[in-house]
């Protein structure tokens, strides 16, 4: 009997039933659906053709384009400051409406805040986009708040708004899992608001504000839509150069740069992996990457 | 006295409460001044006109002319074929995406789910543009895939600039906004559960019908809006692998702001757009509560017969 009964799973172990075989075969594919573009981008940066589309032979000539090419150096280097600003202004706002939402979960207008923010990230982009260039003019002309003219200064607002509703439900999450009673402490024992934030609400969030920071930073550098409509000829971010080129002509330093900017977003998602692995490892419970992006 | 003592640590609670609650108050500001006034701007402008060439709006004249002028069959010819691309977009993501889902949180070890999850990841966090410029390459008649076609004798296909075209570019696109959610969810099902259920008689379909889909059905849920919602509004996609004849109503708001200057009839466009994704996500939301209830009274019935 006994044979018998531990045989079973090892037979199972072995032999893994057909269903299984299928769902891996399915798994496999997909993956390799969802990298094929990406590695065609890859591949065809080493292109030392005119045209990207057209595969004239293998060499760097891109990569040295693509670095001295002022258009896309400076469209790089837009799309980095106004990633790292957008990205430390939602951490701000988000951070301390995440501890605000969790915290007051009952009152109804913490409801109203948080169907606002689900509105936020429902809206389509192309709708964000048509209504923030009428207002940026409105407000830079019209109302003479002319730091609204500068055109990094409008994609840094414009980034903030989906990222800052993000960091909101990213911390949210954190807290919502953390009880009140240790700032309630604080608090009898007569620590002021912001000393009690400093010490004791800041530390316990932090893992959710670097990875909803980070994450901002990335939903930033792959933003096209509203960057297209409100930058401006002196700040163009690099996304739209290359949404530019595709009515003109694809060149392959594109693709280099491409390639360069991914290593770039794997650097920063491996630093939100190691952020959250080390906070649960710390604390012993936290999020897993997944719930984390999937917003909470 | 501990009904003297008790309203002291209430008022403290409360205070320290209403100071927390203080804390929203610039995201509440910020977003009322760059997400809701902007908006409530362009639905101003959708009851104005484009009074002359170089004037992109006027809202000396009040009316709906523009919602009639937007909803021109051209655009409804273009905002149907939207709506058919997202929805069969969104139904090919569930189907595609569910069993990766399944065998990467079921079947996969645990050591391994953490690389199938980044697996997932990178690609999503490559340029959205740059991934679908991938694409584009791949189908455009000077690729390896044409080359490899004519090899064969097939001749040059014709892929790009095509409704096909968008409509591959859209999954793939959305896929991993589908995955992401379906893996949370199926993560956290108790693998004991199916073993119960097995255990008790059930057979896979019957286990997968009435345990695995009702722990599932709120990842389903939230991937469907993940990727319906930002699919109907889309502009990349069809721009860059659609041309002419996949064309989406995305592109038509843009094409009011950017090329006609005429900011009335693109606003009513957008709104329209705003109104219509709604209005597709309440009537998805009640079907879903409707099809719940039913599904949990016939399940009720089950089990009080099987009591009886």
């Amino acid at each position: 009997m006994t044979a018998l009964a531990s045989g079973t799973p090892q037979a199972r172990k072995r032999r893994p039933d057909a269903a299984t075989v299928l769902l891996g075969v399915w798994g496999v594919l997909g993956f390799l659906f969802l990298f094929f573009p990406v590695l065609v981008i890859v591949a065809y940066s080493f292109n030392e053709g005119r045209l990207l589309q057209s595969y004239q032979g293998f060499g760097l000539g891109a990569y040295a384009d693509a670095l001295t090419n002022s258009a896309i150096t400076s469209g790089v280097q837009v799309s980095i400051y106004v990633g790292v600003f957008s990205a430390l202004l939602s951490a701000v706002l988000g951070s301390l409406a995440g501890v605000a939402v969790a915290r007051r979960a009952g009152a109804r207008w913490i409801g109203w805040l948080t169907a606002l923010l689900g509105l936020v990230m429902v809206t389509p982009e192309i709708v964000n986009a048509v209504s923030l260039l009428p207002w940026f003019v409105t407000l830079g002309t019209e109302w003479g708040l002319t730091p609204l003219n500068a055109g990094i200064v409008r994609l840094i607002i414009a980034h903030s708004l989906f990222s800052c509703a993000v960091v909101t439900f990213i911390v949210r999450a954190r807290m919502a899992g953390l009880s009140e009673s240790l700032e309630e402490a604080a608090a009898d024992l007569g620590a002021p608001p912001l000393r009690r934030f400093l010490d004791i609400t800041f530390p316990l969030m932090r893992p959710a504000v670097i990875s909803g920071a980070l994450l901002s930073f990335t939903l930033s550098l792959d933003n096209t839509v509203l960057s297209s409509f409100v930058s401006t000829a002196d700040a163009t971010p690099f996304p739209v150069y290359v949404f530019a080129s595709i009515r003109s002509a694809l060149r392959p330093s594109i693709a280099a740069m491409s390639t360069l900017m991914l290593l770039l977003t794997l650097v920063a998602l491996a630093l939100v992996a190691i952020v959250l692995v080390t906070a649960r490892r710390r604390t012993g419970e936290g999020m897993s990457l997944a719930s984390t992006l999937a917003g909470g | 006295m501990t009904a003297l003592a008790l309203p002291a640590p209430r008022t403290a609670g409360r205070r320290l409460r209403w100071s927390i609650g203080v804390l929203a108050a610039p995201i509440t500001v910020w977003l009322l001044f760059f997400f809701v006034a902007p908006f409530l701007v362009i639905l101003w402008y959708s009851f104005g006109r484009k009074p002359s060439l170089y004037v992109t709006h006027a809202n000396d004249v009040l009316s709906l002319d523009r919602y009639v002028e937007a909803l021109n069959p051209t655009f409804l010819a273009v905002f149907g074929r939207t709506l058919q691309i997202s929805l069969i977009g969104t139904l090919l993501c569930l189907v595609i995406a569910f069993p990766m889902a399944y065998w990467m949180a079921v079947k996969l070890p645990a050591r391994l789910q953490g690389i199938a999850l980044a697996l997932v990841l990178v690609p999503y966090w490559t340029n959205f543009l740059v991934r679908t410029i991938g694409w584009q390459i791949v189908l455009s008649p000077t690729s390896f895939v044409a080359d490899i076609s004519r090899g064969l004798g097939l001749g040059t296909p014709q892929l790009l600039y095509t409704p096909g075209a968008v409509q591959l570019g859209v999954v793939y696109n959305y896929l991993p906004l589908m995955i992401l959610p379906l893996y949370v969810t199926l993560e956290r099902l108790d693998h004991r559960l199916l073993e119960a259920s097995r255990d008790l008689g059930a057979n896979a379909l019957e286990t997968f019908r009435r345990v695995t889909l009702p722990i599932v059905m709120p990842g389903i849920a939230a991937g469907l809006l993940l990727v319906f919602v930002p699919l109907m509004g889309d502009y990349i996609t069809p721009s860059v692998l659609g041309g002419a004849a996949g064309s989406m109503v995305g592109q038509q708001v843009a094409t009011q702001f950017n090329v006609a200057q005429n900011w009335a009839l693109g606003s009513a466009m957008a709104i329209v757009l705003m109104i219509a994704i709604l209005a597709v996500v309440v009537v998805f939301a009640l079907l879903f509560r409707l099809v719940k209830a039913l599904v949990d009274r016939h399940e009720r019935v089950a089990i009080v017969e099987a009591e009886a």
